[in-house]
């Protein structure tokens, strides 16, 4: 996020180079049919090659120069890319699948309703029929939608390279603003997602511009209540609000073992601004982050909550 | 007998049809199939190759003397073609609409971030590109001036020094003695407030392919409103006549005045391309480019005083109207003119003293955009109404109703109005559709008990001086032709931007008077081969532009009913004419076809083609005084918004909106229903989501989509349908009025009075962005 207000200074500033009608730029482009020929590829241009998994980010980026690869790698070729898998424990889903077919699975909406309303919270059909999950982590926005809930059901990504393969929990995946733990010769694959025990709910809310935005906060949550309504595990997660989306672990401390109570929710809710560090930018203010932080995580945990509860 | 050709005789004729064959219907328009399919060619669709590509080389400071402009690197690139500034133009640089003080090119000085200094024209993009970059400008900076309230009171640093202050232009409205209607107030209300700029965010950039040497001329495919102004600023630029210029502007993707500012001017610089190198030359503006360069609705900042009795009556306004007008007032002292003589409302107010003042600022400039400065200043009269209610303890609505303009009375300009005055009757109507005073005790009710949504309901109330202001001249004018075959080809100025005036109801009124089938009437539309007809703005295409239309076609129709008079041995007056049947009235058996009728007339030297010319009767507006004409009547409209208000979050939602129009004859209710939900959507984005972020030097910080937000469909609310009440205008065909630009009005006004309702507290500023919306409740 604080590279996207340099960045609109910088466009400010170099308003003859950049624009979003057409990519000034030239580069060589290639379309692999498997991983193992575009791991090849990125080894063979270390660094000098970007991935385009969906485009949603990226050509936007290249029309203003944000970015200037000289080696556009379209993975969106490769069919063992593109799967939603349910694989006993966990389910997995393939870094191109397209963020319309996310939304369309009724696995995912059933056992997974914080990242159903994630990805359907996320643009307009259009992009949705476009923009990939995968491509979503790998932009490394603060702001992205699919991040939070990922993170709350501890999910986990498969990481493909020369090297042979890596898995990294969400979690870890992101370092900086636009940075992840990815080499520039490494291809993230596929998402892991654990299934959690039936008396585990969650849920995922925006705050955002309009119906189609990116998100001025964004909040995930997942937890489990035992018979006497005490929570047993709790994961509540956010984006927008730190250089990478981030957990909120003073939220989850304090109302771990704890009854749910309205009274303790509202009052533990409040602990989220120790967990996060917002900037004033384009989209908001450092302050209404904060304030409103306090707000969704609060009804975030009440919709999950209704949710153990078939409310 | 005599022919009746005068105009005036052939609208009373018109205006007294009581029964229609199309007219009031909502009959499919001709452009829909062609749009639904993607077959409608926009400017962009007649780019080919061949064509060069021009770049603008855009101004990196916001204000700043222009040193030099070196372009000797950019001309080595190959395929360039050339770089052109000020100093190439063969005509006159000078384009300012209302005042002579805005150039095409920079020449001297810049004035704003992004205001265009020269043009590299070269046969690929690429080319292109590279060689803007390449173009080296030398500036002087000088310092920058962004707030307005400053700028007035500053002579140390001008935008213009030519005019010794940055104060543009000033405006003035007197009536009656404000002093004697505060002392006669039992409830006075004092308030300032403040309105944001808004980009019309078209899905169509401005774009210009320009032809030299087509038909011994140059001609321009367009992006813009007005082609006979297009053409006159071509021809100024380019010193030639305008009879060597052709514009011809095709389906637009948007307009809401916004290319009536840029539409010429973008046409100019792909005309001074063509012109100087021989060549077809193609401009479009990036997103970036046009949220730059052209000019937004106007920002203002409004000091409002009104007093009242305690019987409700209005009694007296006094209003300081302060426009943000940025680096060239372009339309600003119209604009400013508009919301001078608007500034009461539509309502009947007897002491009123309004003072205008257009400003420079190092910022893009004002400009036209559906409501033409009336929004914010409806959005403040409107508010100082609901205060004015609440201080005398009375319902808002029984308020207006109270003091809302009835025929016989006069506005703030004294000017009388005789006919045509349908706003009380409309927002009676409307209240008692939407049951707007149960609401508004339940949603009073609601909030007792609910804590963190709260609820309201406020109307906001309008009116738009149909025409241009101040008694400046306005006319409408059309050319119809009818083939041998039957078929009927209308010529106007008029142009198509979504709206449908073209392709609606001007072939409506024709079918209508002519009685010639739909399907034989062709309108061509946004040509300068068509008689001037004024530009498609300020909701004129029907209320004005279908004018000519309807007086060209009932010219033709006098002739025709004579001669199927005589063929069918009747009277003239006995003759029916109705989708291609001619018959007299009460013997069907005595009939002929309308193609049959035609091939007499060529037979007979009957001339089946007229011109439509009218020019509006209208008064004189004393600037020394502040008084007299100013319009030939008014649209009104009224909106009503339920909200719902996240306290927590400060987040608004419109549930549903009711809106009311009084704009006359209703041509065509389905296009109508269409403006009202999209002025609707437009308002809404405006108060609750758009806005633009400026740095410390006046440099734009979201210039692009990503971050100029636009309501989606998501946002967007249910409308009800209209209520409508048709106070026919005595000059409007069939008595329409305008309608284009009515429902965004009064949405400020109406939306920030049901947020006000619901928090218990005065909206004044906008957006009302959940960041305000929240610091405004935690301030309270």
């Amino acid at each position: 996020m604080r590279g996207m207000v340099e960045f609109k200074v910088k466009a400010a500033h170099y308003i003859n180079k950049i624009n979003t009608h057409i990519i000034p730029v030239r580069f060589e482009y290639y379309e692999p049919k498997t991983i193992e020929e575009a791991v090849e590829l990125l080894a063979k241009y270390k660094g000098e090659a970007k991935i385009l998994a969906g485009g949603t980010d990226l050509l936007v980026a290249m029309k203003q120069r944000l970015v200037e690869p000289k080696i556009i790698i379209n993975i969106k070729k490769i069919k063992e890319l593109r799967f939603i898998e349910d694989r006993g424990d966990y389910l997995a889903i393939g870094a191109t699948t397209r963020l319309r077919e996310i939304e369309k699975n009724p696995i995912v909406k059933e056992r997974f309703p914080a990242l159903y309303e994630a990805v359907k919270a996320m643009a307009g059909t259009q992009i949705r029929n476009m923009a990939t999950i995968g491509g979503n982590l790998c932009n490394a926005s603060p702001a992205a939608d699919t991040a939070p809930p990922l993170i709350v059901y501890e999910a986990k990504v498969k990481i493909v390279g020369p090297r042979g393969e890596r898995i990294v929990p969400v979690e870890k995946f992101f370092k900086w603003v636009k940075k992840t733990v990815l080499e520039p010769d490494e291809l993230l694959a596929e998402i892991i997602i654990p299934y959690h025990p039936p008396n585990t709910g969650s849920a995922f809310i925006k705050i955002a511009r309009t119906a189609m935005d990116l998100a001025k906060v964004n909040v995930a949550v997942a937890l489990r209540v035992d018979d006497n309504n005490v929570i047993e595990w709790i994961r509540v997660a956010l984006g927008s609000v730190a250089p990478t989306p981030v957990r909120a672990p003073s939220v989850e401390k304090a109302l771990e073992g704890k009854e749910f109570k309205l009274e303790t929710i509202e009052e533990a809710s409040k602990l989220v601004v120790n967990d996060i560090s917002p900037i004033t930018d384009i989209r908001s203010t450092a302050e209404y982050r904060r304030e409103v932080s306090k707000v969704i995580v609060r009804d975030a945990l009440i919709r999950a909550y209704n949710r153990i509860k078939g409310r | 007998m005599a022919l009746v050709e005068d105009p005036y005789a052939l609208l009373e004729k018109w205006l007294k049809a009581r029964e229609f064959i199309v007219v009031g219907k909502g009959i499919e328009r001709a452009d829909a199939f062609d749009k639904a399919i993607g077959k409608a060619r926009f400017v962009e669709d007649y780019f080919d190759k061949g064509v060069l590509f021009v770049k603008q080389v855009l101004s990196e400071e916001p204000h700043a003397i222009l040193e030099g402009i070196d372009y000797s690197e950019a001309l080595k690139i190959p395929k360039v073609v050339g770089v052109f500034t000020a100093q190439d133009i063969p005509g006159e640089n000078q384009v300012g609409y209302a005042l002579p003080d805005q150039p095409l090119l920079a020449e001297g000085k810049v004035r704003f971030h992004a205001e265009p200094i020269a043009l590299v024209a070269a046969e690929d993009i690429d080319a292109a590109f590279e060689a803007v970059e390449r173009v080296k400008v030398k500036y002087k900076p000088l310092p920058v001036i962004l707030d307005p309230l400053e700028a007035m009171n500053r002579t140390d640093v001008l935008v213009h020094e030519e005019n010794g202050s940055n104060i543009a232009f000033r405006t003035k409205v007197r009536k009656g003695n404000v002093e004697e209607g505060f002392a006669k107030s039992d409830v006075i209300v004092e308030n300032e407030y403040r309105t944001h700029h808004q980009d019309h965010l078209y899905l169509e950039t401005e774009g210009a392919l320009a032809i030299p040497d087509f038909e011994g001329r140059i001609t321009v495919i367009t992006a813009a409103q007005y082609p006979h102004l297009a053409q006159s600023i071509v021809a100024r630029v380019l010193g030639i006549p305008m009879s060597k210029v052709k514009i011809v502007i095709p389906y637009l993707g948007g307009g809401f005045g916004g290319k009536d500012d840029e539409g010429p001017l973008v046409a100019a610089k792909a005309a001074l391309v063509a012109y100087k190198t021989g060549k077809p030359a193609f401009l479009m503006y990036t997103r970036e480019e046009s949220l730059r360069i052209h000019p937004k609705r106007e920002a203002t900042i409004i000091h409002y005083k009104s007093g009242a009795t305690k019987d409700g009556k209005l009694m007296a306004i006094e209003v300081k109207i302060i426009h943000d007008t940025g680096a060239y007032t372009n339309r600003g002292p119209f604009i400013l003119w508009r919301a001078s003589v608007h500034a009461s409302g539509p309502y009947y107010v007897p002491h009123a003293k309004v003072d205008g003042y257009c400003v420079y600022t190092n910022k893009f400039p004002q400009g036209s955009f559906r409501g033409f400065g009336n929004p914010s200043v409806q959005f403040a009269a409107e508010a100082q109404m609901d205060e004015l209610a609440k201080k005398l303890g009375m319902d808002p609505v029984d308020f207006r109703l109270k003091n809302l303009l009835r025929p016989g009375q006069t506005t703030i300009t004294n000017q009388l109005l005789d006919h045509s005055v349908g706003i009380a009757e409309a927002v009676e109507k409307l209240a008692k559709k939407m049951g707007w005073w149960e609401k508004r005790k339940a949603f009073t009710e609601y909030n007792k008990r609910s804590k963190r949504y709260k609820r309201g309901i406020g109307i906001g109330v309008a009116w738009h001086g149909i025409s241009t202001s101040r008694g400046v001249p306005d006319w409408s004018n059309a050319y119809i032709k009818i083939d041998k075959d039957g078929s009927v080809t209308v010529y106007t100025g008029i142009m198509e931007m979504g709206q449908g005036s073209p392709n609606s109801s001007h072939r409506q009124i024709v079918a209508e008077v002519l009685g010639a089938p739909l399907d034989v009437i062709k309108i061509v539309f946004g040509t300068t081969d068509a008689p001037d007809t004024g530009a498609t703005h300020a909701s004129r295409g029907t209320s004005i532009g279908a004018i000519g239309v309807l007086v060209a076609a009932a010219k033709i129709r006098e002739r025709l009913n004579k001669l199927a008079a005589e063929l069918l041995n009747a009277r003239p007056d006995d003759i029916v004419i109705a989708n291609g049947k001619v018959y007299v009235r009460g013997n069907e058996s005595k009939s002929m076809t309308w193609q049959e009728l035609i091939k007499q007339a060529y037979a007979r030297g009957v001339d089946v083609s007229a011109t439509g010319y009218f020019f509006l009767p209208k008064g004189k507006f004393d600037d020394a005084k502040g008084q007299g004409y100013a319009y030939p009547a008014y649209s009104y409209v009224a909106v009503a918004v339920e909200v719902e208000v996240d306290t927590y979050t400060g987040r608004v939602r419109v549930l549903k909106a009711y809106p009311a129009l009084a704009a006359g004859r209703i041509i065509n209710p389905v296009q109508v229903e269409g403006q009202m939900e999209g002025a609707i959507a437009q308002g809404l984005g405006y108060v609750l989501m758009e806005q633009f972020v400026f740095d410390e030097k006046g440099r734009v910080l979201n210039a692009d989509m990503t971050d100029y937000v636009v309501p989606t469909a998501l946002d967007v609310p249910v409308v009800e349908k209209p209520v409508y009440v048709e106070d026919l205008f005595k000059y409007g065909p069939f008595g329409a009025k305008g309608v284009g630009e009515m429902a965004l009005i009064p949405v400020p006004a109406a939306i920030s009075n049901a947020v006000s309702h619901a928090l218990g507290i005065r909206v004044t500023r906008l957006p009302l962005t959940p960041e305000n919306v929240y610091f405004m409740i935690k301030k309270k």
